[in-house]
């Protein structure tokens, strides 16, 4: 027995070997190095915050960044890191409106069309040349050329002769963006667009350093050959595991950014990410759903509004949807309330319209307030249209009702509890259906779905953008609704060159958008994010990306 | 041997054809695109990246396009990270998975054998039942439950290693422990049943007649062919473990290339999904080669047969 004893220990102490070796092995191969390094070191930091003093924010940017190309990485985790790398003509000031970035001001011409740009004399680039104007011209004509294959590429099209080029009509000499000289940029648009200002506050119009860029088309896949123009820069990026910032001091306003330096970490797991927040390897997480009840209410929680809006849309291809009041019927009889309530929770709010808060009109009050409740839970004017639709199509018994949603846990969540509030307030047994994205948005897409869940994401900071895919034929549509009427409202609140009238024809359009019902607001979307203690300052701007600009740790 | 070898790769090679074909097949017939995110989009952008990526050609000429990607080893970049090759990708994450799954294996194994024969010498005692005890829990509590609670006792509450991602041999403590408790029970339980028997046959009692001390009879005898079971399902076991497991790595946030195996069908990433596939298949293909020959080595019985075989 002692010698079995015996033996057991010295397979034991052989393995620890053994596993240890195994490290050390794997620390060897020169690949391996560098990883096993450059954490170490980052320990080092680590300690010495403390003794000096360095500023140091640790964030989650839950997976690699697509591309850190502006052209190309058009999505939230791409968005975030580019938008702390980079800088626009404009950048989104602390009241989320588009402000003086790379441009220090600009003239806009009578008609509208034309903008004049006048860049900062002291806007430099990470490695300190100057930015200049014909690298704006440099970066819009390359996220133009249908050859990038930018999926950004249709927010340009609000410049004139954008739209002919990207589609492979044109030349990229017809786009009318001119560097006139050094400082100096001249845009002619298509239409007079009056928010287009704020379209230029997405990464997709970032500049790109065309000399740079001339001679290695892939500056942007290495830390070691990214050139940035915004508060930070590009210290060290290693791929799927972490980006490190730092400050840039090249950048003009580098006086007013307090931070030192930034990590992204890439941790893609609501709890794991949580729980490095809670062991302080985070300074800020998002809150696990199952948690949900239990912090939503703490002192660290930011809830903030974002750009975004879940709703459902009727498929006016198939019956009974043709019908206007059976799809208001539909409408009326949800209890958003209760939805957003108990069965999203998150701290998130029901949709009475389309157009989510936040958007602020040229006579200064919310498109939100001011447009009202179009939509709300009224469970006897649903029964009262459903028996009118009903009645108008001849229907002695409804078609049957498949509602289709992506699989996922929040979407089951709220299908089922619409299933139920469609049983209780209309009597009607609704079927419901579940598929992977994939199969979902094409089936969506294809006009095959009756009754189906969607999600809209804001690209910029005007109403229009959301109220524009319900336009005959275009490719948000998705559900066969078409009326001229609300294709001209859209072309006006476009184009209006007067502020204050080309807001009326947004609110015309949503109502008419709320009378038609083709979709149906659930609830508007929200950024929930804890923050840990001294965390201050960090702008999260509604539609799209933090800035880190003004960010502190304290 | 030499002729069964070369026969052996032969049909290697052709499994591999099949495998890429069947994958290419299932492929187009999902519905769906790489571009199917939930940004605003419209035609025109949509009929660009079709083409940038080739997705607008016929059928067979993106499957010749795939055997000619196949063939000289470069897949092209990755749809959803456009600025990464897929063999940027495979080449980062294989070795890390690669060192997780070592790891792992060598506790498995060494855990696994050792609760194995424990049990079987004391056969219905308590240690017995403990060791089984062990393996059952192991075998049925699934790893991703094991990594949670693991990261919430041993790194939240007590602090004892970290939570996460994948930086020092500390941050493998945890992976690999949830990780390789599965196996270690199979591999276990299989000991002990193959010990059991083996401990009962005439040349351990032979062996212990001679007055051989016991851990001599165990090592030297019982072990050696109460192994062969656990060798036969080694070639899977290597191959699944080796190319990454993506719960694991996605809790622990290891950049492992466990993910690409799901994230790539998820996104319809095409190269992706065809890069995975055929590393995965030529890795177990070989995997299952290697084990077939050293069966041949440790096992006399088949040696011999082999030999009158010829």
């Amino acid at each position: 027995m002692k010698r079995l004893l015996f033996f057991m220990a010295a397979v034991l102490s052989i393995f620890v070997l053994v596993a240890c070796t195994a490290n050390e092995d794997a620390g060897k191969d020169p690949d391996e190095k560098d990883k096993v390094e450059e954490p170490a070191g980052d320990d080092g930091e680590s300690t010495d915050e403390g003794t000096s003093g360095e500023k140091v924010l640790k964030l989650n940017n839950a997976t690699e960044p697509t591309s850190l190309d502006p052209s190309i990485g058009f999505d939230a985790v791409s968005w975030d890191p580019l938008n702390n790398l980079m800088e626009g003509l404009t950048r989104l000031d602390e009241n989320h409106q588009a402000g003086p970035g790379v441009a220090e001001d600009w003239d806009i011409s009578e008609d509208g069309k034309t903008y004049t740009f006048h860049l900062r004399e002291n806007a430099k680039w990470s490695n300190g040349d100057p930015v200049v104007a014909e690298d704006f011209e440099f970066a819009w004509k390359y996220m133009l050329n249908p050859e990038t294959a930018s999926a950004a590429a249709f927010l340009g099209y609000f410049i004139e002769g954008a739209e002919a080029y990207n589609s492979g009509e044109g030349s990229a000499d017809d786009v009318k963006v001119t560097a006139v000289d050094e400082k100096t940029l001249e845009v002619v648009l298509a239409q007079p667009t009056g928010f287009f200002l704020d379209v230029l506050t997405n990464p997709a119009f970032f500049p790109i350093h065309h000399k740079i860029a001339e001679e290695n088309p892939n500056w942007h896949a290495e830390a070691e050959t990214f050139v940035g123009n915004g508060p930070f820069k590009l210290e060290s990026w290693e791929h799927n595991v972490e980006m490190v910032f730092s400050k840039n001091e090249h950048y003009w306003d580098a006086g007013v950014v307090k931070l030192d330096k930034v990590h992204f970490a890439m941790v893609n797991d609501t709890n794991t990410q949580y729980q490095m927040f809670e062991s302080g390897d985070l300074d800020t997480a998002s809150i696990p759903p199952e948690l949900s009840d239990e912090l939503i209410e703490d002192d660290n929680v930011f809830i903030g509004p974002y750009g975004g809006l879940e709703f459902y849309r009727f498929n006016t291809t198939i019956e009974p949807f043709q019908n206007k009041k059976i799809r208001q019927a539909f409408a009326y009889a949800v209890n958003r309330e209760d939805i957003a309530t108990y069965v999203v929770k998150n701290g998130v709010e029901p949709a009475y319209g389309f157009i989510n808060p936040g958007y602020t009109s040229p006579t200064g009050s919310d498109f939100r307030d001011a447009n009202g409740d179009l939509v709300t839970f009224d469970p006897e004017k649903a029964k009262q249209l459903l028996e009118e639709g009903m009645a108008e199509e001849g229907y002695d018994e409804l078609p049957p009702i498949t509602l289709t949603y992506n699989t996922s846990d929040t979407n089951k969540a709220v299908a089922e509890a619409l299933q139920s509030m469609y049983q209780e307030n209309l009597g009607i047994e609704v079927k419901l259906e579940n598929q992977e994205w994939n199969v979902f948005s094409d089936a969506q897409k294809a006009l095959e779905l009756q009754f189906s869940r969607s999600s809209f994401i804001n690209d910029y900071n005007d109403p229009v953008n959301f109220l524009e895919s319900f336009i005959t034929d275009s490719y948000m549509n998705r559900t066969g609704f078409s009326n001229p009427e609300y294709d001209e409202l859209i072309t006006k609140g476009k184009t209006e060159t007067d502020e204050e009238k080309r807001w009326e024809y947004l609110y015309e359009a949503e109502k008419l958008l709320a009378e038609e019902m083709v979709a149906m607001p659930i609830r508007y979307y929200n950024t929930v994010v804890l923050e840990a203690e001294g965390v201050e300052g960090i702008l999260r701007h509604p539609v799209g990306y933090f800035d880190l600009k003004f960010a502190d740790k304290k | 041997m030499l002729k069964y070898i070369v026969k052996k790769l032969f049909i290697m090679v052709i499994t591999l054809w099949i495998i890429i074909t069947l994958t290419f097949v299932l492929m187009v017939s999902v519905p769906g695109s790489p571009f199917n995110s939930e940004t605003n989009s419209n035609e025109i952008v949509q009929e660009n990246l079709e083409k940038h990526y080739n997705l607008d050609k016929p059928y067979h000429i993106q499957y010749l396009l795939y055997l000619k990607s196949i063939i000289t080893l470069d897949f092209g970049p990755s749809i959803k990270q456009p600025n990464q090759t897929v063999n940027d990708l495979l080449g980062r994450g294989f070795p890390i998975s690669f060192e997780l799954g070592i790891v792992t294996i060598i506790v498995a194994v060494i855990s696994g054998i050792i609760l194995g024969i424990l049990a079987a010498l004391r056969h219905n005692g308590i240690i017995d039942y403990l060791a089984m005890g062990i393996a059952v829990l192991g075998i049925s509590i699934p790893n991703f439950i094991l990594a949670t609670l693991l990261i919430q006792k041993l790194a939240v509450d007590w602090e004892i290693f970290p939570v996460a991602t994948w930086s020092s041999p500390l941050h493998m403590v945890l992976p690999v422990l949830a990780l390789a408790t599965g196996p270690m029970a199979i591999i276990a339980r299989l000991t002990r049943s193959t010990m059991l028997e083996v401990l009962t046959q005439d040349y351990i009692k032979m062996a212990r007649a001679k007055g051989l001390t016991p851990w001599k009879i165990i090592v030297k005898h019982a072990l050696r062919n109460a192994l062969m079971p656990v060798i036969t399902i080694m070639g899977t076991l290597l191959a699944g473990i080796l190319t990454g497991s993506f719960v694991i790595e996605q809790i622990f946030a290891i950049p492992g290339m466990g993910k690409y195996f799901v994230e790539s069908i998820n996104h319809r990433d095409y190269p992706v999904i065809m890069g995975t596939t055929v590393f995965y298949s030529a890795f177990l293909i070989i995997m299952l080669f290697l084990v077939d020959i050293a069966y041949g080595l440790l096992d006399p019985r088949m040696k011999v047969n082999k030999k009158e075989g010829e």
